[in-house]
């Protein structure tokens, strides 16, 4: 295990390079620069954008510009953002607190969602629950979170005035307080909810549809004739059987965590990475647009790399070496 | 980023948005009935005002958090650096510059005195003095310096130097004592007064900092301090900011006990104001009608100082020399490009793009500025398509072949290309094709190409080949003074207009001898040259936008003038 470990994340390091190749390159293909957008006659002049220009180097041949970038990010140095002027590493680091919020609450309301629903569809299917789940579901695959996010803001915060609407904290409360933390939470519920609920549909269908194709199996037959409980055969032997397929969306979740929710961060103006990003490419932003980039590449990598991991000590059947 | 799936989002919000503030209009409380109109009276609330109470002031777009007028970008930190900083002379409404802060004294517009009012407080509690004005001025001329307003500096004597760190201060800058500043820029201008830096900056705040680390400081993006009616309480980047009331402000105790700022998304705007969870937005034009119908809330407009036009590429700018050659034949005669103009109807353009919230422009000036020539003075062109086919057949464009369009003069086939930008604003095409259609209406055969937004300014800075006519907006500031955008030796000069009478008028009107101190000598020159422009028309002018902004009915005491709100120690609300 450990020397698998060690060798995935070795074939992890031309991955990156490649990746980073292409990124930069993607970046610098982009048209304009940073400094195009501002063509303001009141406050800037063409000399200083000129000026700028050389300041950030964009009048370097792109394999100098290039290396420069690799030799910063490796030493842990992003750059500084040109919108924002300050070290993106500081500027991810602002957002990435309301993004784990975000995304850990949306992930906790997948799961709970899923295994309920797919556990139950699972263990009854084709009745009437299976199906209403199953319309369910993809009337949830089939919504875009957009829609929902403005219906939600509209029948929860302006009609019945449960939620906030905007923003991840009430204005003027101490930081660290109960209330802060009460208000944090009461801000999040409702992104989340619109992000996990509507991301329920394919987790809740693979695990109903792994949970009947096991109960058909050899195992699940001799436990049956060996006498063992019905909830028992599904809750241990049927259940861990049927997690490793949701072990694969587990990679890539992790990557999702950080990467935020571009459009709902943006509806429920949520300060987070997601809004960040999108920001960052209107602007043409390299600094924080490669950044955040490399590190989605990376936690995608890694996450994989955990789901991998994961296969073997869910089912020793599956042997890594 | 893929465009598509943002048009269509933004579409879908759009349509959302419109349906989510037909849906909440009704619930919103009964008050006063009161729609339209130009702009709020002070008058109009109690005299006095209320005092205490907090207004909730919403921002459709985040902030950057550059909360230090030397160093921001954008306008949403600008309209959160006015609500606490100031500047050390104000604008009128006829964008004359008052002594505020600092009143001046010059005799020849090249030697200027300014005298500082005494006790004016920073909100950390430490004096303002002429210091405080000469650090920044200093700080903005630092070679380290990363923001762009280095021009407003320039011009003082001793700067440049400065700046190539063959000085280390500034000659034209002389302390006389703590409340007054002696300023020498390198010649007599007219508008010296109007371009020179004006914020002060904090020396005590700022100690110890390296130009190069101010813009990521915690002193311009968390604690920033300034001088004006609020003091930053608290800042969540983003989403929120917390201001209360500075008692120590030199003009007098603010009558609002804070300001909060909240940033929301556009589709939840309307939405907002119904429910009276914010109380002053400005609004873009699409949401106007949907905030007319609210009943809490008033819609106020006030003349803006942009304009959008369409521009013929004439010429090419050499970057090397700054120099501008009319070399470009297809738009070189003027009475196609009058043609062109008559074609349009600006008026339905603007109704249907604009909801009604503009109106047609004549010349290159908003028609608010004191410089504007009346229309009745310039060459206008009025949608006529009768005179736009005359016109068209006086140029010697005739349809030759009978396909309904016109060839040009040499009998070969003449198709109109216009370029416009396209962002994730789903009614830019529309509108581009619009224009186009006025064309094709009047037998000019035309076709639309939209070019991604970042890509379109650099095609048209570079005069890019595919860049025949081009659609485009500029926005002026107090200073009247168009060179930047109209000289001949100048890179914003897009459609590349070369004319010697239109340099030697621009320079004329700044030029201390020729006009004096005289502002109507100075009007008039500006009156001649914008009607030379108008003749010439190397842009078709199409409109100049109304500012939009909502103020909810608790809100006294806010009025707005071309040159933007009041100041904020006058607002209040009423309970």
């Amino acid at each position: 295990m450990l020397k698998y470990t060690i060798r995935r994340i070795i074939g992890m390091i031309p991955m990156l390079l490649l990746i980073s190749i292409v990124v930069f390159l993607l970046a610098k293909a982009m048209p304009g620069d940073s400094l195009s957008g501002e063509i303001d006659p009141n406050n800037t002049n063409p000399e200083y954008i000129a000026e700028m220009r050389e300041k950030l180097g964009y009048n370097d041949p792109l394999p100098v510009q290039y290396f420069d970038w690799v030799k910063g990010f490796v030493q842990g140095d992003f750059g500084k953002s040109t919108r924002y002027k300050m070290p993106v590493s500081d500027l991810i680091m602002e957002r990435i607190p309301n993004t784990v919020f975000l995304g850990v609450s949306s992930l906790l309301i997948t799961y709970i969602l899923a295994f309920s629903m797919g556990i139950f569809a699972g263990r009854k299917p084709y009745t009437i629950g299976d199906h209403v789940i199953g319309g369910l579901n993809y009337l949830g695959l089939a919504i875009p979170s957009f829609i929902a996010g403005v219906f939600a803001i509209y029948i929860f915060s302006f009609n019945l005035g449960w939620t906030p609407y905007a923003g991840s904290v009430e204005v003027g409360l101490q930081e660290g307080t109960l209330d802060y933390w009460l208000s944090r939470i009461h801000h999040v519920i409702m992104p989340a909810i619109v992000l996990g609920a509507l991301a329920t549909a394919s987790y809740t269908q693979f695990l109903r549809n792994d949970i009947i194709e096991n109960s058909r199996k050899d195992f699940v037959r001799t436990a049956r004739a060996k006498g063992t409980a019905t909830s028992k055969i599904y809750n241990v032997h049927i259940l861990r059987n049927s997690i490793i397929p949701l072990i694969t969306f587990l990679g890539f979740d992790i990557a999702t965590i950080i990467s935020g929710a571009i459009i709902t961060e943006t509806i429920f103006t949520y300060p987070g990475i997601g809004q960040l990003f999108l920001n960052s490419v209107t602007t043409n932003d390299y600094p924080t647009m490669m950044a955040i980039t490399m590190l989605l590449s990376l936690l995608t990598l890694v996450g994989n790399l955990i789901a991998d991991i994961l296969y073997g000590v869910v089912d020793p059947r599956i042997r890594l070496d | 980023m893929k465009k598509k799936p943002l048009q269509l989002l933004m579409i879908m919000l759009l349509i959302l948005s419109a349906f989510l503030a037909a849906c909440s209009s009704d619930s919103s409380s009964e008050n006063e009935n009161e729609t339209g109109g130009e702009t709020t009276d002070g008058e109009e609330g109690s005299e006095e005002g209320a005092s205490g109470g907090t207004l909730t002031y919403g921002f459709e777009s985040a902030p950057e958090g550059l909360f230090n007028p030397a160093f921001y970008g954008i306008v949403t930190d600008a309209d959160v650096i006015d609500l606490f900083d100031e500047a050390l002379f104000t604008y009128d409404e006829n964008l004359q510059p008052e002594p505020g802060i600092a009143s001046w004294e010059t005799e020849d517009n090249k030697v200027f005195t300014f005298k500082f009012e005494q006790g004016v407080m920073w909100h950390d509690g430490v004096e303002l003095t002429v210091e405080d004005w000469v650090f920044a001025l200093e700080t903005i001329a630092h070679p380290d310096y990363d923001g762009s307003r280095y021009a407003n500096v320039q011009t003082i004597e001793g700067a440049p130097a400065f700046r190539e760190g063959e000085a280390d201060s500034i000659s034209g800058l002389n302390v006389i004592d703590e409340y007054t500043l002696e300023i020498t820029f390198d010649e007599a201008r007219v508008n010296n007064l109007v371009n020179v830096w004006s914020y002060p900056m904090s020396r005590a705040q700022f100690e110890g900092i390296e130009v190069a680390d101010m813009s990521a400081s915690e002193q311009v993006r968390q604690n920033p301090v300034g001088l004006g009616a609020f003091k930053v309480e608290n800042i969540v980047p983003g989403e929120s900011i917390e201001l209360v009331k500075f008692e120590d402000y030199w003009r007098g105790e603010p009558k609002l006990d804070g300001i909060n700022i909240r940033v929301l998304d556009s589709s939840t705007v309307v939405g907002a104001l119904g429910q009276g969870d914010i109380d002053m937005i400005s609004l873009a034009p699409v949401n106007g009608e949907e905030v007319e119908a609210l009943d809490n809330v008033e819609l106020v407009t006030y003349p803006g100082l942009s304009y959008y036009y369409v521009g013929f590429k004439l010429g090419t700018f050499n970057s090397e020399t700054n120099e501008i050659t009319e070399d470009k034949e297809k738009y070189a005669d003027p009475n196609l490009r009058k043609a062109m103009a008559h074609a349009i109807n600006r008026q339905e353009w603007i109704d249907a793009f604009f909801f009604g919230y503009g109106s047609p422009v004549d010349g290159p000036v908003p028609s608010s500025h004191w410089i504007a020539a009346d229309s009745a003075d310039l060459s206008t062109y009025a949608y006529d398509p009768e005179k736009a086919k005359e016109l068209l057949a006086e140029a010697g464009y005739e349809d030759v072949n009978g396909d309904g369009f016109v060839e040009d003069p040499n009998g070969d086939e003449f198709v109109a290309k216009f370029s416009h930008y396209q962002t994730t604003n789903p009614t830019f095409e529309t509108r581009a094709q619009a224009i186009v259609q006025y064309w094709q209406e009047v037998g000019i055969q035309a076709e639309v190409e939209m070019t991604e937004v970042n890509l379109y300014y650099d095609m048209v800075e570079k005069d890019d080949p595919a860049i025949e006519t081009f659609f485009g907006g500029w926005s002026t500031g107090a200073d009247p003074d168009p060179t930047g955008l109209w000289g001949s030796d100048q890179i914003w000069n897009y459609p590349r207009y070369k004319n010697e009478e239109s340099d030697k008028l621009l320079a004329d009107a700044l030029n201390i001898e020729v006009v004096g101190d005289d502002e109507e000598a100075r009007a008039e020159i500006y009156k001649e040259w914008q009607q030379l422009i108008s003749e010439d028309i190397p842009m078709i002018f199409i409109a100049e936008l109304q500012e939009i902004a909502a103020l909810s009915s608790r809100v006294e005491n806010v009025t707005y003038d071309v040159s933007g709100p009041n100041l904020p120690y006058e607002w209040s609300v009423k309970e």
